[in-house]
């Protein structure tokens, strides 16, 4: 690459994109390093990986798509797979329906015009999110001990005693329970993100709508819900996103075994334990890699649905 | 169509007056504009008068109609955003029929009004398009066929232009006035900008501090301004103002010493006492041809602006007072030379200390 | 101005007010009983301490049996070291793909964006082996060299949109005066992208601080804990000692409860400046 003092000039800089001056390379050679060594080459090489298996030696083999048929229909792998890949979507919807719905309400009543006190609502109200999941996990899991006994008590404060049960550690409640768990930590996020695009809609816009005849349910349906829609579709990805790569909170509350009788078994969890094996099952890199190959494409897919699908159709309006 | 009025209207905002003792008619097809500087509560009486704020005290009647209690939909209102408030998400069509929508207006007829109003504004072939694909001034008359489309009794207008270029503000102001012309509707225009006022106008208020402070025809405010604020306000380049003192009182006669120079003038007869001191307004288009009876003022010039047709002489005079002479066009003199101002005592304005016209009556506000 | 208070704006006061106390309950639960003796801990949970029920043996036992001393200076090297790198390495590439125009720039700007959509994490297995070779297992510099990989995307878009609103001008004017490109970075640039530095911690520090799985496989032991692993380690192995275990809780709420208290206004303002678009 040649270059020289003068290609720092405006007019150059203006005009070179044909050259690639030795500056630019300078600033974005550090990023492009530890980007590339350390986030995509382990991503592409974990794509390699799955297409290989390991013999009693521990020398490694390409097996092409075997791994990949193993862990869909081999029962000692598949039954797993497909619980954690259906409880992961239960997990999913979850956090879509209730955390993404209470953020949104949220969102709505903090965007009032007027109101008294907002910014501190909002300070804490998003304050759980500052913690870590693993804390979360633990702080609910001391609440919900029927031992300690608060939550039982206090649910009988309001005569719904009868209603409290063991619920972690039920198999019919505890993914559920969970998942709630987390949408409890994670509805200041969507909430922010909600409120910021409602405060962005010009006042005017709201006046023209009142002027029209519009009432506040009218509002809300035809101007202002449109007008979120870009970010609605935003809170979506970024929730599938965190969804489907989750396992802090499973495993801090539930362990790796994520039970009771995996119940709670995410593809993250599931991932943990095909990589490092649990109990008598002894971990496997390769088989790892595939789990985590079949993650990357389920993220990939709802990436791409959402940017060729959704993003597209919702244009993100200019006031 | 309708007329509209207020009745001692006041607004306040916890302890701060935004609008004091409001008192108003506007009569069925007048096109009333509110002008005054920004902060002085002419958006804020529009909007009262849309109904998108509540009035502390006071009374708003549409059509002879009591509206305190109404919502604006209700009132027979239509209004012109500043920022023409369009919905971005909603083609041209749509944003004009979105209204019509909630009056329950049938299909057809609902079409048959977006067509007719995008006739009129010239927007037929744009009818598909979203906002965001339209220039300033479509969107400008996309604002405006929203408004018509309602089939209002009274149009308000707030600040409509100013987001557009000064080419395409010169041409909907016009367009605007023909708008007026066409439809015979009410109008109420708010403004900062005294030209749009003075071509639109058949009605001006001037608002200042959340006061009328006076109320007029274009041109009789212009000539006979009420008060300083008034006589500073309308008119461009301004009016000058020079410092005076009372000579001498005999009934309605008032003889005044300013700058140097000595005139008699006919007055209201109000208490006014020699030594009193007063200012003398003199718009600077009344300052240049010597005349019958003119005074000279003498002064250095300190700056000459050549506008074509007419050249602005800014001078000051011996007493120190600054003042802006509009001359011909190709009036011989130059910066920091001397010049003499020529001024006509048919053409000043006088205004006591407390800054009121000692010439015009203030009449009390109509309606009261 | 007399506007009466309308009964909507109480319900929606009660209804904000009752979420806050959903949101806040459970953590204050943990810290008002954090200090107070067993037996008050299950007599009475929801009162405060007083004379009688107040102690902080919970706390001894923490200190006594485990390192979150070293734990919490962990983390804290951990995320700050990450971040300063972070934003230094992010500005510059956000600087040099914002500014200059050059073949690849935009391929570049497509390459760094899968970072912000895929998780670093589906990449572990490979990672483990890369600092298994380096020999970088059980030390901060494998977490330091994650996480920086991980914030760099999500940095690198939110400083180079800020760059972007720094007037052209000021570059043009330190060109005309001779002025080198590294220069023009280094007193220009990153001085006024100080704002911005508060929305990419935003994004960038919590999931450090917080994040439990790059911990668990890369330095679970040998004292290179984080907080977040030392807790959950810890709360693994005295999970009956409920003194102990709500103690190591509330050390590992706190620091947070308070910079977060802190600093919210930045935050708030962060995120809701519309640094996700």
């Amino acid at each position: 690459m040649t270059t020289s003092l003068e290609s720092t000039f405006p007019l150059e800089v203006a005009t070179a994109r044909s050259r690639f001056p030795i500056h630019v390379a300078v600033f974005l050679t550090p990023a492009l390093l530890i980007y590339s060594v350390f986030s995509i080459y382990p991503l592409v090489d974990t794509i390699r990986l799955s297409l290989y298996a390991s013999d009693q030696t521990g020398a490694q083999h390409f097996v092409g798509l075997v791994n990949f048929q193993t862990l869909l229909t081999d029962p000692a792998w598949s039954v797993h797979f497909w619980n954690a890949l259906r409880n992961n979507l239960i997990f999913f919807a979850i956090h879509m329906v209730v955390q993404n719905g209470i953020g949104l309400g949220l969102a709505m009543l903090l965007s009032l015009p007027r109101l008294t006190g907002g910014n501190i609502y909002r300070t804490l109200i998003f304050l759980p999110t500052m913690l870590s999941v693993v804390i979360i996990g633990f702080v609910w899991q001391l609440i919900l001990n029927p031992l300690w006994g608060i939550a039982p008590n206090l649910l009988k404060a309001v005569g719904l005693g009868s209603l409290f049960g063991p619920w972690l550690g039920q198999e019919s409640t505890a993914l559920i329970t969970i998942s709630l768990i987390s949408v409890w930590q994670f509805v200041g996020i969507p909430m922010m993100l909600i409120y910021a695009a409602l405060i962005n809609i010009p006042d005017d816009l709201l006046d023209a709508a009142t002027v029209d005849g519009a009432g506040p349910f009218s509002i809300f349906w035809f101007v202002r819900l449109p007008l979120i829609l870009p970010t609605l579709g935003v809170v979506s990805i970024l929730t599938f996103v965190a969804n489907f790569n989750a396992f802090d909170l499973i495993y801090a509350v539930k362990g790796a075994l994520a039970g009771p009788n995996f119940s709670t078994d995410i593809l993250g969890t599931f991932f943990y334990r095909t990589f490092f094996g649990y109990q008598l099952q002894v971990g496997s890199p390769t088989m790892g890699a595939t789990v985590a190959t079949a993650m990357l494409i389920i993220i990939l897919m709802g990436v791409l649905i959402y940017l060729f699908g959704v993003q597209r159709r919702l244009q993100r309006q200019m006031f | 169509m309708a007329d509209v009025s207020l009745h001692g209207l006041a607004k306040s905002f916890g302890p701060v007056d935004i609008l004091r003792d409001i008192n108003l008619t506007v009569d069925d097809g007048e096109f009333v504009v509110f002008v005054g500087p920004s902060g002085c509560g002419k958006s804020t009486l529009l909007r009262i008068i849309a109904g998108l704020e509540p009035v502390s005290t006071g009374e708003i009647r549409i059509g002879g109609r009591r509206v305190n209690e109404l919502p604006p939909a209700d009132r027979k209102i239509a209004m012109v955003f500043q920022s023409y408030a369009l919905y971005p998400h909603m083609s041209v069509y749509k944003n004009m029929a979105f209204g019509l929508k909630f009056a329950k207006t049938d299909k057809a007829e609902v079409d048959r009004r977006v067509r007719q109003a995008a006739e009129i504004l010239k927007l037929s072939a744009l009818l598909d398009r979203k906002p965001r694909e339209l220039s300033g001034g479509q969107r400008q008359r996309v604002a405006i066929g929203r408004a018509i489309v309602r089939n209002p009794s009274v149009f308000l207008f707030d600040e409509p232009l100013s987001n557009l270029d000064a080419a395409l503000r010169v041409n909907t102001r016009i367009e605007i006035a023909k708008l007026h012309q066409e439809l015979g509707a009410t109008m109420i225009y708010v403004t900062h900008d005294q030209v749009e006022a003075m071509t639109l106008a058949s009605k001006i208020v001037v608002l200042n501090h959340g006061r009328i402070e006076q109320i007029g025809a274009p041109l009789d405010l212009y000539r006979r301004p009420c008060n300083l604020f008034v006589a500073g306000f309308i008119g461009s380049p301004r009016m000058n103002f020079i410092k005076g003192e009372v000579q001498a009182v005999s009934g309605r006669r008032l003889s005044l010493r300013f700058a140097g120079a000595e005139i008699d003038i006919e007055y209201l007869g109000t208490a006014l006492k020699v030594g009193d001191s007063v200012t003398i307004g003199v718009r600077p288009e009344h300052m240049a041809e010597p005349g019958n009876g003119t005074i000279a003022l003498d002064g250095q010039v300190d700056a000459v602006e050549r506008l074509g047709e007419a050249s602005y002489v800014y001078m000051k005079l011996e007493t120190g007072d600054d003042v802006i002479v509009r001359a011909s066009g190709d009036v011989e003199v130059a910066t920091g030379s001397r010049y003499t101002a020529h001024l006509a005592p048919k053409t000043i304005h006088v205004f006591d200390a407390s800054g009121c016209s000692i010439q015009v009556e203030v009449r009390p506000v109509e309606g009261f | 101005m007399n506007r009466p208070i309308r009964p909507s704006r109480i319900l929606v006061h009660l209804a904000l007010i009752l979420y806050t106390v959903i949101a806040l309950g459970p953590i204050l639960l943990i810290l008002l009983n954090a200090f107070k003796t067993r037996r008050a801990i299950f007599a009475d949970p929801l009162g405060f301490p007083d004379a009688r029920t107040f102690t902080t043996i919970g706390f001894d036992q923490v200190f006594a049996k485990s390192d979150f001393g070293l734990y919490f200076l962990n983390s804290l090297t951990v995320t700050v070291v990450s971040l300063g790198l972070i934003v230094l390495i992010g500005a510059m590439a956000a600087w040099a793909l914002t500014e200059y125009r050059f073949r690849g720039n935009t391929i570049i700007g497509l390459y760094l964006a899968i970072g912000i959509m895929v998780p670093i994490r589906l990449g572990s297995v490979s990672i483990l082996r890369m600092m298994v070779e380096l020999n970088l297992v059980n030390t901060l510099t494998a977490l330091i060299l994650v996480y920086v990989a991980q914030g760099l995307p999500l940095a690198v878009l939110i400083l180079g949109e800020f760059i972007q609103q720094i007037p052209r001008e000021l570059r043009d004017a330190a060109r005309c005066d001779g002025v080198s490109e590294y220069r023009i970075f280094g007193s220009i640039i990153l001085p006024l992208i100080q704002p911005a530095i508060a929305t990419v911690a935003v994004f960038t520090m919590v999931p450090i601080w917080n994040d439990l799985w790059f911990p668990l496989i890369l330095s679970p032991g040998d004292g290179k804990q984080t907080i977040t692993l030392g807790v959950q380690q810890f709360i693994g192995q005295y999970v009956t000692d409920w003194n102990a275990v709500l103690a190591s809780l509330t050390l590992a709420i706190a620091p947070i409860l308070v910079l977060y208290l802190l600093f919210s206004r930045y935050l708030v303002r962060g995120l809701t400046a519309g640094a996700v678009k």
